[in-house]
């Protein structure tokens, strides 16, 4: 078989992973999302003591690898078994998807939370203040100043960490997931020729070349008000 | 007076910045104790043949000279290019913003050129170094870093850096213009003490006190070209073109 | 438990030990390799001739763009299968071989560490001040003086920071090369694991090895940057 013929064969499964793919993406880096801007601020303001666990387990996600990270949950659940049976817990734990996407959630709310962490510091003092001399209460302040100004500052470093993550989620199919790469290894085993690999790259290549062009247009709508010449043409309308 | 006594000589430079012209020409020639201020409104072109003398710019042709070392420019490219770091070794530089190198002390500013360009031995280099810090009154300084200087220390470490290098000719490319006003004093009594001991000097400059009382030519470039040059007497008080008195009253 | 982590016949201490020794013995061979493909590229990425720009540019696109994991596939099975075709080339009765992972290991990661690296250090020669080099010139130090004497050590304290983070991943992405066996802490674990079914135990220990190392590296690096700042530390 030709490597022609191998692709014509095979990309339905190729699809199927890419859509896998996709899906663990989006689905940990929007449960990250959710979680990571309660605890930016906490690491922003929380007193230290309130920050210690916090920043222990940050620190933990950042020194470790991800596929060690994945391990430790997926098999390692395995040795608390009777405790998770009894509290119905190990449905859960026995689905390597499961794994899999609690692990890149539990990764990639560290890494958000330092980059919203970041955005937050940036934020002018002076701008806060503007607010409280307006008598803006402190979610107020929050809602239409603090974050606004800390996602745009953050935004590009956003965008790394989502590419980054999905990259990573390429290690799912370690644990049996058929992502894209699961998908590949498993097409290589059966037909040996290597282009498979070739077919997979592109794939990793255009899904990264597609979300940058989305970012990048997002971002331009975020920073619509420090676009110099959006500027000029608003004043004179 | 004989040709030996000739320590730099430039003859018809010119240069151009894609279409532009800024040199139309020009042909200074520097004796041996002779102190040159070379004034001209921004834009004349006088740094940027200041920068043509020791080759930071490659003029698009013309020819320059120093102690014998002789370089051809045709079409922008150097004939004899050998010749440019000889050229540049015996010429020191004093530039507008220092470029003090910001990784190494006062001291190792001084002492790197000699070390790495004459090969002189480390110990010789850091004595020669020393004394010369001394002379720019920074020898309490010296193993400090550039950030923790002032901008006039500053200069005054790289005129010592310019000194290390025993240059035949030192260029001085408007030392004083980046510096806070209460600071210029300094680095131009550096000056004034380094014309008077003998030294060679090619001064851009907008110190008009400097032109006047210290050098022994002045030069005054319009245009890309020079426009009129002669003894700060002559120059000052008998401005022979229109630009030139212009130029003077406006100050 | 703690028997568990002795060392000799009934604990797991020497293995992982073991595997620690190659997790760091791979890290350390890839930093030099990395770092010369790393400036290879930079300079490759800044060059005024524009094919090798574009390759310059293209290389560090497309490996920064793959999962390392893949990369390091695409190397082992690629050099492998490369390795072998040549071979049955020349002598058409030989048995295939095995290429070594830990070779195959130290290219992937390199590849990997490369990519990053030239990003790092184009920025790093971009933040270089231009007057620092004239400095150079105006003295009459060769090119070759003002490579090594002014813009190495200024490029250096630029891309420290950078490169310290990229040593910290890296030494991360070495536990992937665990899935094309080779016996590193990760498949040492792996192994432990297999014998004694306590896999939280010793897979929580395997990442305190990890975490270990990276807060180790941060220590140095601090140091190490410390020690590069001095030029520019403010009084």
């Amino acid at each position: 078989m030709d490597s022609l013929e191998i692709i014509i064969k095979y990309w339905p499964k190729l699809l199927d992973g890419t859509l896998m793919t996709l899906k663990l993406t989006f689905l940990s880096v929007l449960v990250a999302a959710i979680i990571s801007p309660f605890l930016a601020l906490t690491r922003a303001n929380a007193s230290p003591m309130v920050q210690a666990p916090l920043r222990l387990y940050i620190s933990f996600i950042r020194g470790t690898p991800i596929l060690a990270q994945l391990f430790l949950i997926y098999y390692g659940s395995g040795q608390f078994r009777p405790i998770l049976q009894e509290w119905g817990l190990w449905s859960f734990f026995r689905d390597p998807f499961n794994c899999a996407l609690l692990t890149f959630v539990l990764n990639t709310t560290a890494y958000q939370t330092e980059i919203l962490r970041g955005g937050i510091m940036g934020v002018n003092r002076g701008e806060i203040e503007a607010g409280k001399a307006l008598g803006m209460n402190k979610l107020r302040i929050l809602q239409r100043i603090v974050f606004p100004h800390a996602y745009r500052i953050a935004w590009p470093a956003l965008g790394n960490e989502i590419i980054l993550m999905m990259k990573a989620s390429a290690l799912a199919s370690v644990v049996t997931i058929f992502d894209i790469l699961g998908r590949t290894r498993q097409i290589f085993s059966r037909t040996f020729d290597f282009s498979i690999y070739l077919w997979a790259a592109i794939l990793y290549l255009c899904i990264t070349a597609i979300f940058v062009l989305i970012w990048r247009q997002a971002e331009l709508r975020l920073n619509k008000h420090i676009a110099p010449s959006d500027h000029l043409s608003a004043d004179k309308k | 007076m004989s040709k030996t006594d000739v320590i730099l000589e430039a003859n018809d430079i010119y240069k151009s910045f894609g279409n532009v012209e800024v040199l139309k020409g020009i042909s200074l020639e520097a004796k041996n104790r002779e102190v040159i201020s070379i004034l001209g409104a921004s834009g004349s072109g006088k740094s940027t043949f200041l920068r043509c003398l020791n080759f930071l710019e490659i003029p698009t042709s013309g020819t320059i000279s120093v102690h014998g070392e002789l370089v051809d420019i045709v079409n922008g490219k150097p004939v004899n290019p050998k010749h440019i770091e000889a050229i540049r070794s015996r010429l020191g530089m004093v530039f507008q913003q220092f470029n003090l190198w910001t990784h190494r002390t006062a001291i190792e500013n001084v002492m790197e050129g000699p070390i790495y360009v004459k090969k002189i031995p480390k110990n010789l280099a850091r004595e020669k170094a020393e004394s010369l810090l001394e002379r720019v009154g920074l020898k309490d300084r010296m193993h400090m870093y550039p950030s923790q200087l002032s901008g006039g220390q500053q200069q005054r470490v790289a005129i010592a850096r310019a000194l290390a290098m025993e240059p035949d000719a030192i260029l001085f490319d408007e030392p004083t213009s980046a510096l806070d006003p209460e600071l210029v004093g300094e680095v131009l009594k550096v000056m004034q003490s380094l014309a008077a001991e003998g030294r060679t000097m090619i001064v851009v400059t907008h110190e008009m006190a400097f032109a006047r009382d210290v050098s022994s030519k002045v030069v005054f470039f319009h245009a890309g070209k020079i426009a009129e040059q002669g003894t700060p007497d002559e120059m000052f008080n008998n401005p022979k073109t229109e630009v030139f008195q212009k130029f003077i009253s406006k100050i | 438990m703690f028997e568990l982590f002795s060392f000799g016949e009934n604990g797991w201490g020497d293995e992982i030990l073991d595997g620690v020794a190659i997790t760091a013995q791979l890290a350390i061979a890839t930093l030099p390799i990395g770092l010369f493909i790393g400036f290879i590229v930079a300079f490759a990425a800044m060059s005024k001739n524009k094919p090798l720009r574009a390759i310059g540019y293209g290389y560090t696109t497309l490996m920064r763009g793959l999962p390392e994991i893949l990369t390091l596939f695409v190397v082992y099975n690629g050099a492998g299968l490369l390795l072998n075709t040549i071979i049955k080339w020349w002598n058409v009765d030989a048995q295939p071989i095995d290429f070594s992972p830990f070779i195959a290991g130290v290219i992937a990661l390199a590849m990997v560490f490369g990519a990053f690296s030239a990003e790092v250090l184009r920025g790093a020669f971009n933040a270089l001040d231009e007057g620092q080099v004239e400095a150079g010139r105006a003295v009459g130090m060769s090119p070759n003086v003002i490579f090594w004497r002014i813009k190495l050590p200024q490029i250096w304290r630029f891309a420290l920071p950078g490169l310290g983070n990229l040593w910290i991943n890296m030494l991360k992405d070495t536990s992937l090369v665990s899935i094309i066996a080779l016996n590193d802490l990760m498949r040492m674990t792996k192994v432990a694991v297999a014998f004694t079914k306590q896999p939280f135990t010793f897979y929580l220990v395997a990442c305190l090895i990890y975490w270990l190392m990276s807060l180790l590296s941060e220590i140095i690096l601090a140091k190490m940057e410390q020690n590069a700042n001095r030029g520019i530390m403010r009084v």
